[in-house]
């Protein structure tokens, strides 16, 4: 039948959907941080820890030779979940994850709110789940880099220097701790950017409330506790939070003797927070009265 | 226009007076100030739970006083203003450039400096209010029983006088940050809570390369007590060089700033 | 007329790209329309002419005086940007008086000089409401009211029309035009050809960052000597009048229709083909119904122009 004697017919083709819908928004996402000089810069800075600890492995294995650059205890170059822990909590890479989170997400959603874009995704075959998975998967893909890929180089680094399986047999949980705690430091960060990132639609001043809120509770922190001297100060910092969770993850104890539960429902209140938020704030439409 | 046949720098202080009564309104109006208004408040959330505490602690409780200066004081020094001018510094320029309003002022019969000055005026003004109210809120709090003690107010008025300084320095400071850096945010956050943090604790003229060691001047140094370290300094600088010193760099950034507005070309990318 | 605008070789770069390319003009008072495509140069045109931005090479004076760090001009400049930019969190009437204010107006002129310019764009209802709950054509017409509410002498648009309706555009168009009366320069930008020819004859053809052409739009088409021109026939027999100017030299082509009384007449002298056709039309008693020049309008000079 020609062009012409067709009148009035459904489509016969088939809509053929994209398996990963979001895929398009992480990747346009990735793309765009790394096109920023000064973002290169930290994200390659953050990788610093990671490089100091796998010197460290290689050094732990070779102790005898570099008896001679260590002097005093070499209990610090112990290489057990302990070493995993104070790599995955210390301060530097925790704020580092917060300069990240500074450049690449500030602008993830209110870029898109400021510039009315929400409508141009919405107006494609994408859910409102689709969005926020592409645009949490470009924090994932950030942050996880920085936690899950060194945690297991150090275990693979660890068995290749050591020439045998005894690391891994004795803290055969290790690689399961790595990837539990990098999943829940990486999806706290997220939720936190994104939540806040919804919030207004000047990216800078974005920027700023995604640092200060996180400086700021940990000041607050410890002016509390210095004045109180009470450990169950330490729930008022996201920072501490996060540390308490990573040492009972590792099975290590904790800094401050506060159960990990307590840690762990108030990071899962933030998060549950700003999903609620998150949800709410990104629409197609918005009715301005 | 008679405004035209007034001396120039007259027609400027008017321009910048006008700029200033625009963007007073404004900041006072927009939603953001309403959000570091209450952060400015926290502090005294903080008073209320310290004051509580001692109320029903057994314990020997610190001296009010003693509390304001070193935890409260303290807080705004070395967070709150900083945030504030931060923001409100590197909102003078890039505010209307990335708004893409620039183009109503740079069409307006005002100097480009005025604009910048107008604006700096305004934002500085508004970090004071909502600071000094939060400041004296806690003060309140914290010395709710000795009200009456003139000697106390003499201390407030000192440590109020350290904000106003340390909020005109450092706004004039992330202005310049803001009128030349796309990233400004960024870079100020790295100065402020990075080179400024660290800086201070090398010895030598190194630690007179940061704003806060002039503002510690002015403070009495504790070498001893759990707050110590907050106003821990290597070689204090004299208060009068050091008040001398922040004006310069008010004045110097700003001049800075008013020089690269009037010479930068914004282009309002669509 | 003594010219209000005058520029010698402006040219403006962007790095390497060339934004604006040496512009020598001189505007009178009046409406001028500034014609061109997206991306022509006519925002940076404009921009040039407020002082907005600095010509690489080049000068700009308006009465007179250098544009260059000149705000004083600016008191009798009213300039409505493209952007739909605006302090969003202030209420029509705020945005108005604010700005006025930074004109140097005292505060008993501000109010009502903000309340003229809101009734003659019809936004005097709205004025308390804030900008953000502003419709499009309302965003567009206080953009308008901020750029005249000084009572300025000149008034430079860029894209005043943009999306506004049909009827806003009406209207908007009808308060432009009043302007001209008041004896005062309006440049006006656009790049939809018929709100240019419903506001101005006198036109400047963009292009590229070159002006092509500027002045009045007849005149520039006759400036085109070389495009044929073409002229719309409708009679009753129009095959026996296109056998009487057949033989001209200077009739170049015929096509009959659209439809069985219609004729096309491609001429390269319109004027002498004009003369000839009035004379055979009265000798041979023949009657017309339409007589148009399809390509005498500014979509056809500039098609032509800009060489499509």
């Amino acid at each position: 039948m020609t062009i012409r004697e067709k009148g009035y017919t459904h489509w016969d083709g088939e809509l053929k959907e994209r398996r990963l819908p979001w895929w398009p928004i992480t990747w346009l996402g990735i793309r765009l941080a790394f096109k920023k000089k000064y973002f290169k810069f930290i994200y390659f800075g953050s990788f610093i820890p990671a490089f100091v600890f796998l010197a460290g492995i290689y050094i732990s294995e070779r102790i005898e030779d570099f008896r001679y650059m260590i002097k005093g205890s070499t209990r610090i170059l112990e290489v057990n979940p302990a070493y995993f822990k104070t790599y995955f909590t210390s301060d530097f890479l925790l704020f580092m994850m917060v300069m990240i989170l500074v450049v690449s997400a500030a602008g993830l959603i209110s870029d898109d709110l400021k510039y009315n874009s929400l409508q141009l995704y919405f107006s494609r075959p994408l859910e409102k789940r689709d969005y926020l998975i592409g645009k949490a998967a470009i924090i994932f893909f950030f942050l996880l880099l920085l936690t899950v890929v060194p945690g297991f180089l150090f275990i693979i680094f660890k068995l290749l220097f050591s020439g045998g399986f005894h690391f891994i047999a004795s803290y055969p949980w290790l690689p399961f701790s790595v990837i539990v705690y990098s999943l829940l430091l990486t999806s706290f960060f997220c939720l936190y950017a994104l939540f806040l990132s919804s919030l207004s639609k000047n990216r800078r001043y974005v920027s700023i409330l995604i640092f200060a809120a996180y400086l700021f509770l940990d000041i607050l922190f410890g002016f509390f506790y210095e004045n109180f001297r009470k450990p169950a100060f330490a729930l008022l910092s996201l920072k501490v939070n996060l540390q308490q969770l990573g040492a009972y993850i590792f099975k290590q104890k904790p800094a401050y003797p506060v159960p990990w539960y307590w840690s762990f429902l108030i990071l899962l209140a933030i998060c549950s927070l700003a999903y609620f938020v998150l949800r709410s704030k990104i629409k197609g439409v918005e009715v301005v009265k | 226009m008679k405004d035209r046949l007034q001396p120039r720098w007259r027609y400027l202080l008017d321009s910048i007076r006008r700029v200033f009564s625009v963007f007073f309104f404004l900041g006072r109006k927009s939603r953001r100030t309403r959000f570091f208004f209450v952060l400015s408040f926290l502090p005294v959330a903080v008073a209320l739970i310290i004051k509580f505490n001692q109320l029903f602690s057994e314990r020997h409780s610190l001296e009010g006083i003693y509390l304001f200066t070193n935890i409260i004081m303290l807080f705004y020094l070395q967070l709150i203003i900083l945030i504030l001018a931060l923001f409100y510094g590197t909102s003078v320029c890039s505010e209307d450039v990335e708004g893409k309003t620039l183009s109503y002022l740079l069409t307006r019969p005002i100097p480009k400096s005025s604009i910048v000055l107008g604006k700096y005026a305004a934002y500085t003004l508004i970090i004071i209010i909502m600071t000094t109210l939060g400041l004296l809120f806690s003060f309140a709090v914290l010395n709710i029983d000795h009200l009456l003690d003139g000697s106390l107010y003499l201390t407030l008025f000192r440590y109020w006088g350290v904000l106003i300084l340390g909020i005109v320095a450092y706004t004039a400071f992330f202005t310049f940050f803001g009128s030349f850096l796309r990233r400004s945010i960024f870079f100020g956050l790295l100065f402020t809570f990075g080179w400024e943090s660290v800086i201070q604790y090398f010895p030598g003229s190194t630690q007179r390369f940061a704003i806060a060691h002039y503002l510690k001047s002015f403070l009495p140094y504790s070498s001893s007590g759990r707050f110590s370290f907050l106003t821990f300094r290597l070689e204090p600088t004299r208060p009068g060089i050091a008040l001398l010193v922040l004006f310069l760099i008010t004045a110097a950034f700003l001049g800075l700033t008013c020089l690269l507005f009037s010479l930068k070309e914004y282009i309002l990318e669509d | 007329m003594t010219a209000v605008i005058e520029t010698s070789k402006l040219s403006k770069w962007y790095g390497n790209v060339l934004g604006l390319s040496d512009v020598t003009l001189q505007i009178e008072p009046g409406i001028t329309g500034l014609l061109g495509p997206n991306a022509a140069g006519k925002s940076t045109f404009l921009k040039l002419l407020t002082g907005q931005i600095k010509p690489s090479i080049g000068q700009v004076s308006i009465f007179g005086r250098s544009v260059k760090n000149n705000y004083a001009l600016f008191s009798r400049i009213g300039f409505c940007p493209e952007q739909d930019s605006f302090y969003e969190e202030m209420t029509g009437w705020e945005f108005l008086t604010s700005l006025l204010k930074l004109q140097h107006f005292s505060a008993t002129e501000v109010k009502p000089r903000a309340e003229r310019a809101l009734e003659i764009v019809e936004l005097i209802g709205d004025k308390d409401r804030l900008i953000r709950a502003y419709s499009r054509g309302m965003r567009q017409r206080l953009k308008f009211a901020q750029a005249i509410a000084h009572d300025p002498e000149i008034i430079i648009l860029d894209e005043p029309l943009s999306g506004m309706d049909p009827l806003g555009k009406r209207k908007l168009i009808r308060l432009i035009k009043d302007y001209k009366g008041q004896g005062k320069t309006v440049i006006v930008s656009s790049h939809v050809l018929p709100e240019i020819e419903a506001l101005t004859k006198n036109i400047i053809l963009i292009h590229q960052g070159k002006i092509f052409a500027k002045g009045d739009i007849h005149y520039i088409r006759d400036l085109i000597e070389s495009h044929p021109h073409m002229v719309f026939i409708k009679c009753a027999d129009p095959r026996r009048l296109s056998s009487l100017f057949l033989g001209e030299d200077y009739v170049l082509k015929l096509y009959f229709g659209p439809g069985p009384q219609a004729l096309l007449v491609e001429t390269n002298n319109r004027d002498k083909f004009f003369s000839l056709l009035l004379s055979l039309l009265v000798k041979n008693r023949i009657e017309v119904e339409e007589i148009t020049s399809p390509d005498d309008n500014l979509q056809a000079v500039f098609d032509y122009l800009v060489g499509k």
